[in-house]
């Protein structure tokens, strides 16, 4: 089991939702409207009137088998228009109830 | 859940609320009635009292004075005037506009029945007139006859006024110059007296005849039967059989000493149509009530009963107001939709798609229905003011979408999808969208509540403005982003496109445009100090055309009207009246061929009614009243046909005074003139002193109609009574009175019925016996003890002048010289009359005031001037709440000074006069023009917070920012060329606005662009600086307390 948190340009809303229903995702939790800024090249997402876009942010538990196909439709995603924004993060998951 | 939101996610409701908006604009616009001006009640209320046989000094002592006194109380009163004539006395109160007419009315009947107390006896009761355009006559006719001439006024009654009268809406019919049967018993004064009879009797004998009585009831067996003597005339003829009185047994019938005559009676008016004896119809509409529809209804009914009419009666239309109404109200239309056209073409050039097109232009239609809802709602009609504001705003409701659509454009071609694209780019804009909306809300708003007649006039271009600018904004913010959703799609990228496709030619030019601004914008930006010497020198410059600049009230309109009084000798007869009359025809028929229908009317009708208030008559004035053809089919302007039959009535002898007033007669528009009141107590003074005044000013150059006020005094007979000599007679004056005014005017007789109409029976001497101050001196006089006297021998007659009226003004004696200025712009006469007054010596009680059109104009002047310092100061709040800043807004203000260059400019280039509407423009402007510089300045200030070094800042904006600009500014200036350029029927009235409006924008564009940038980088530059230097020094100060 692991974890995958995917944050995206609010933007990209329907899109990440329409990635977890076909890759039958079931459980997920979901941010919308969070902020942030890119680590190397992306522009702040803060709401304000500089930086006026906004970020979603979801965090899913999937078998290990799911997480490739997950980063490798997100980072389609990404390349399709590097502007928007989306990353995704992965990380073990030791236990749950 | 914002507003844009549930508007994407529910495409049907949002779609549905707004069919419903216009499906509710579309019903307003078929309801709502069609008019020139907005409905514009002028305030003003009068007060008429007759005072039988007294002279106009008798009246102004005792009745006007005593009025004006008693009315001075009355609340809102702006001012009160006044004319005394001989009979009548008019005082008239103007109010403050927005006052409560029915109130004033009420205040004034109450103040009347305390002044009635004081008035002398004789006087009759005192009649209020409310003054309102609705008593304008709406439609005029001729009608000619030849043989039914003389039926004329029985014929139209009941197959023209009757059927008309039913049209809903129609306020009175009446007839002007018509001929009056009357039946006339013409006495020779000898024979009666060789019968021993008097006047007074014989007309006792006829009323005593002339009867119908009832006379009780008697019971006879079982019905009751009322009784009813029957004397009453039947046919006229039976008149003269009339027996009056016996002598020695013989029986004195009225034909032994009369002719009886059954006629039309003596006419002291002559009215022509193109030349043709005729009669002048004239149709009120009742307050409130669609011009333009009653005018369509009558026009489509009259044919038809015309038809039941003798054939030679025939009805023309001399004056018809919807013409005037239509011609201008289609061309305004036509006006709207070339501005929709340019508008379209506009988007399209810059957005280069057709979809995003459709989606911008969409809230053009929406915007303007929801305007006509507003019309609708508050019983407003279409006119002029309310549909050049929609010219207006129609180049403005655009921006709002274009901006949105802008930004959810930008979010597709980043591959977002449509719909979530439509929904977080309207997020990111909205405010500033609400925020620019605002600005012009802040100007427009406050044109409502300007006070005075600009205030009427302009209420309805400030909510039609911000109403739909509002609406515009509405809809940007919900059905755009709709739309959008639905309609936009992320466009492959082409990489074969064709030589002369949208990518291949605009876009390139454009791209190269952005360019080219963003290296001027670096040169601006490295030398500031020529650039804002420049902008000086050119805002100077343009302050200096101010006084080669012409300025008029309010813009007249060429309406295709010409109405002329002429004047001749006061106490002519009409028979000489008439012959100069018929030589001005002739004149008119050879010289104007621009004429389509000339009324000519001479003398006076007695009979006329309310409609005579509205024209100077008398025996010896000529009213002229003629309609031109429409302006494309003739060369010469109503000005200058008005022109060229002055310089003829200048050549006519006989004439006293004339005017020719253009666009004048009924219905005529504002007063463009200059006015100069001489206020004093001595009438001769005043008089010699107006006299001197008006012959100075006719060398004037461009001074027309000068005309003083004060007619020029009139010859009079006054019978003045011996009282000791009438005393020994046993008569008193009042009797004397009674007496001569029964042999020269005939006593108060019955009248002859026919057909249940009635007729007038006039008895009075024949004319041979009552034309001369013998005459006069011989009539006989009978006193109470039956004894008789000629009238010489208790009385003086002597020939003497009298004024024919005295004006007041604020209860003081006035006596006024009016101008009209031809070709000759209003300051430039009103300076050289007041140059003229100057040089005139003027007695030490009497003052001399110039005023007219000046005096209103500079009181709109005032109103304006506070205007735009209000829509400044709240544009000026609008946008520091929403940069959070006080200096960002001044940097944007500066666009505004060279919005008044280019009106200036503007104007003089196209040869336009400084007026009221050209002005508004100005005022206008201050709203729009802050929208470019703040479009701009927002984007600096975006571009420094993310980062970006100042210069590099200015000129990134400028090169993003350069085509909204360009095209809301292009949409707007677009959107009002129509309007400026359109030259038909009442064009002049509104060109003005769209002249300075596209002046002003395309200047201060030019110039925002430019000077804005430098600004904002020295106002930014020095607080940089500041805060740098503050930056070391506690900097310093940190290091020195840590060394010590």
């Amino acid at each position: 089991m692991k974890a995958i948190f995917i944050v995206y340009n609010h933007a990209h809303t329907e899109k990440v939702q329409y990635l977890l229903d076909k890759l039958e995702i079931r459980g997920f939790t979901m941010w919308t409207n969070v902020y942030g800024r890119g680590s190397v090249t992306g522009d702040p997402h803060m709401n304000t009137h500089t930086w006026p876009e906004q970020n979603g942010a979801v965090l899913t538990i999937v078998e290990d088998h799911t997480v490739d196909r997950v980063l490798h439709y997100v980072k389609i995603m990404d390349e399709e228009n590097q502007e928007v924004g989306i990353r995704a993060f992965v990380w073990e998951i030791t236990g749950g109830y | 859940m914002s507003i844009y939101k549930q508007s994407v996610q529910r495409p049907i409701t949002t779609l549905m609320l707004f069919i419903g908006l216009v499906v509710l604009g579309i019903y307003s616009l078929t309801r709502l009635p069609i008019d020139f001006y907005p409905e514009l009640e002028f305030p003003a209320i009068s007060v008429y009292t007759v005072y039988s046989g007294a002279g106009a000094e008798d009246i102004e002592t005792n009745v006007t004075r005593v009025i004006e006194d008693n009315l001075n109380t009355v609340s809102n009163l702006k001012e009160i005037t006044s004319v005394s004539r001989d009979n009548i006395s008019i005082v008239s109160c103007e109010f403050e506009w927005g006052t409560n007419m029915d109130e004033a009315a009420n205040e004034i009947r109450d103040a009347l029945s305390l002044a009635e107390q004081v008035l002398p006896d004789e006087v009759e009761d005192p009649a209020i007139f409310k003054f309102s355009s609705s008593l304008m006559p709406i439609l005029v006719f001729a009608v000619t006859a030849d043989e039914s001439y003389a039926a004329l006024e029985k014929i139209l009654e009941e197959k023209i006024i009757n059927p008309l009268n039913r049209i809903e809406g129609i306020g009175a019919i009446g007839t002007f110059g018509a001929p009056a049967r009357e039946v006339q018993v013409t006495i020779n004064p000898r024979k009666m007296e060789a019968y021993h009879l008097t006047i007074e009797q014989v007309a006792a004998v006829l009323n005593a005849e002339n009867l119908n009585m009832p006379a009780g009831h008697i019971e006879m067996g079982k019905l009751d039967y009322p009784l009813r003597v029957e004397g009453e005339f039947t046919e006229s003829d039976q008149v003269k059989e009339i027996v009056l009185a016996n002598i020695n047994g013989k029986p004195v019938y009225l034909k032994d000493i009369a002719t009886v005559q059954d006629t039309l009676r003596d006419m002291t008016i002559d009215e022509r149509i193109n030349g043709k004896k005729g009669v002048r119809l004239i149709i009120q509409k009742q307050s409130g009530a669609n011009t333009v529809k009653i005018a369509r209804e009558v026009n489509k009914q009259l044919p038809g009963l015309a038809r039941t009419l003798p054939p030679d009666i025939r009805i023309e239309p001399i004056f018809d107001t919807s013409d005037f109404i239509t011609g201008s109200i289609n061309n305004l239309s036509q006006t709207l939709l070339f501005a929709l056209l340019f508008v379209v073409l506009v988007v399209l050039f810059f957005l280069g798609r057709w979809r995003a097109t459709f989606i911008v232009v969409i809230t053009i239609p929406i915007s303007l229905i929801v305007a006509f809802i507003y019309l609708y709602l508050t019983g407003n009609t279409i006119n002029i003011i309310s549909l050049s504001s929609l010219s207006i705003a129609i180049g403005m409701v655009v921006d709002d979408a274009i901006v949105v659509l802008e930004n959810i454009t930008k979010h597709i071609e980043r591959g977002s999808r449509p719909r979530e694209a439509a929904i977080y780019a309207t997020n990111e804009v909205w405010l500033a969208v609400i925020v620019t909306t605002l600005t012009v809300v802040a100007v427009f708003l406050p044109l409502t509540l300007v006070s005075g007649m600009t205030g009427e006039l302009f209420k309805q271009l400030g909510w039609v403005v911000s109403i739909t600018v509002v609406t515009s904004t509405t809809v940007a913010i919900t059905l755009t982003p709709m739309l959008s959703s639905k309609l936009l799609r992320l466009r492959p990228k082409k990489n074969t496109t064709r030589k002369l496709s949208y990518d291949n030619t605009v876009l390139r030019v454009l791209d190269w445009l952005d360019g080219f601004y963003e290296k001027s914008l670096q040169y601006a930006l490295r030398h500031k100090a020529l650039v804002l010497i420049a902008s000086l020198a050119i805002f100077g410059g343009t302050l200096a055309l101010i006084p080669l600049m012409g300025t008029e009230f309010l813009p007249e309109a060429d309406q295709g009207q010409l109405s002329a009084t002429v004047e001749l000798q006061t106490g002519v007869r009409v028979d000489e009246t008439i012959r100069i009359a018929r030589q001005i025809d002739n004149y008119i028929e050879q010289n104007i061929s621009e004429y389509t229908l000339m009324s000519t009317s001479s003398g006076s009708d007695d009979r006329g009614g309310i409609f005579s208030v509205f024209m100077q008559s008398g025996s010896n004035i000529i009213n002229y009243n003629m309609r031109l053809k429409n302006i494309g089919e003739r060369d010469r302007s109503v000005w200058e046909i008005a022109e060229d039959l002055r310089s003829y009535l200048k050549t006519i002898p006989e004439i006293v005074t004339y005017t020719v007033i253009p666009n004048g007669g009924m219905g005529g528009t504002t007063d463009n003139n200059v006015v100069v009141e001489i206020m004093g107590y001595d009438l001769d003074a005043t008089s010699a002193l107006a006299d001197t005044l008006a012959r100075r000013f006719t060398g004037i150059q461009g001074a027309r109609n000068i005309e003083v006020s004060r007619d020029p005094s009139k010859p009079q007979l006054r019978i003045i009574p011996d009282r000791e000599k009438m005393a020994r007679y046993g008569l008193t004056t009042y009797n004397v009175a009674n007496q001569l005014r029964n042999r020269v005017e005939g006593p108060y007789m019955t009248k002859y019925r026919e057909e249940g109409d009635e007729y007038d029976i006039v008895v009075r001497f024949d004319e041979e016996h009552r034309n001369s101050i013998s005459d006069l001196e011989s009539m006989i006089i009978t006193s109470s003890r039956g004894n008789t006297i000629r009238l010489e021998e208790v009385a003086d007659i002597t020939e003497t002048w009298s004024p024919p009226n005295i004006e007041h003004k604020r209860k003081q004696r006035i006596i006024t010289v009016n101008i009209t200025p031809y070709k000759v712009p209003l300051n430039v006469l009103t300076k050289n009359i007041q140059a003229q007054i100057d040089r005139v010596e003027v007695p030490s009680d009497v003052q001399i005031t110039v005023g007219g059109a000046v005096e209103d104009m500079q009181e709109s002047m005032i109103d304006l001037a506070m205007l735009l310092v209000l829509g400044m100061v709240l544009v000026y709040l609008v946008m520091a709440s929403q940069f959070e800043s006080l200096r960002m807004p001044f940097i944007i203000m500066f666009s505004i000074p060279f919005a008044f260059s280019g009106v200036l400019l503007a104007l003089f280039i196209t040869n336009t006069t400084l007026n009221l509407i050209s002005m508004v423009g100005g005022v206008m402007l201050v709203g729009i023009v802050v929208k470019n510089a703040i479009v701009l300045v927002d984007y600096i200030n975006l571009m420094r917070d993310r980062g970006n070094e100042l210069t590099e800042a200015i000129a990134i904006s400028g090169r993003s920012r350069l085509r909204p600009v360009l095209m809301t500014s292009l949409t707007t200036i677009l959107g009002m060329l129509p309007l400026a350029l359109s030259t038909g029927e009442g064009s002049e009235i509104w060109s003005p606005m769209g002249i300075s409006v596209i002046g002003g924008l395309l200047f201060s564009t030019m110039v925002t662009l430019i000077l804005v940038p430098v600004v904002y980088h020295l106002f930014i530059k020095r607080i940089e600086q500041k805060r740098s230097r503050k930056l070391i020094y506690s900097f310093m100060e940190e290091t020195t307390s840590e060394n010590a």
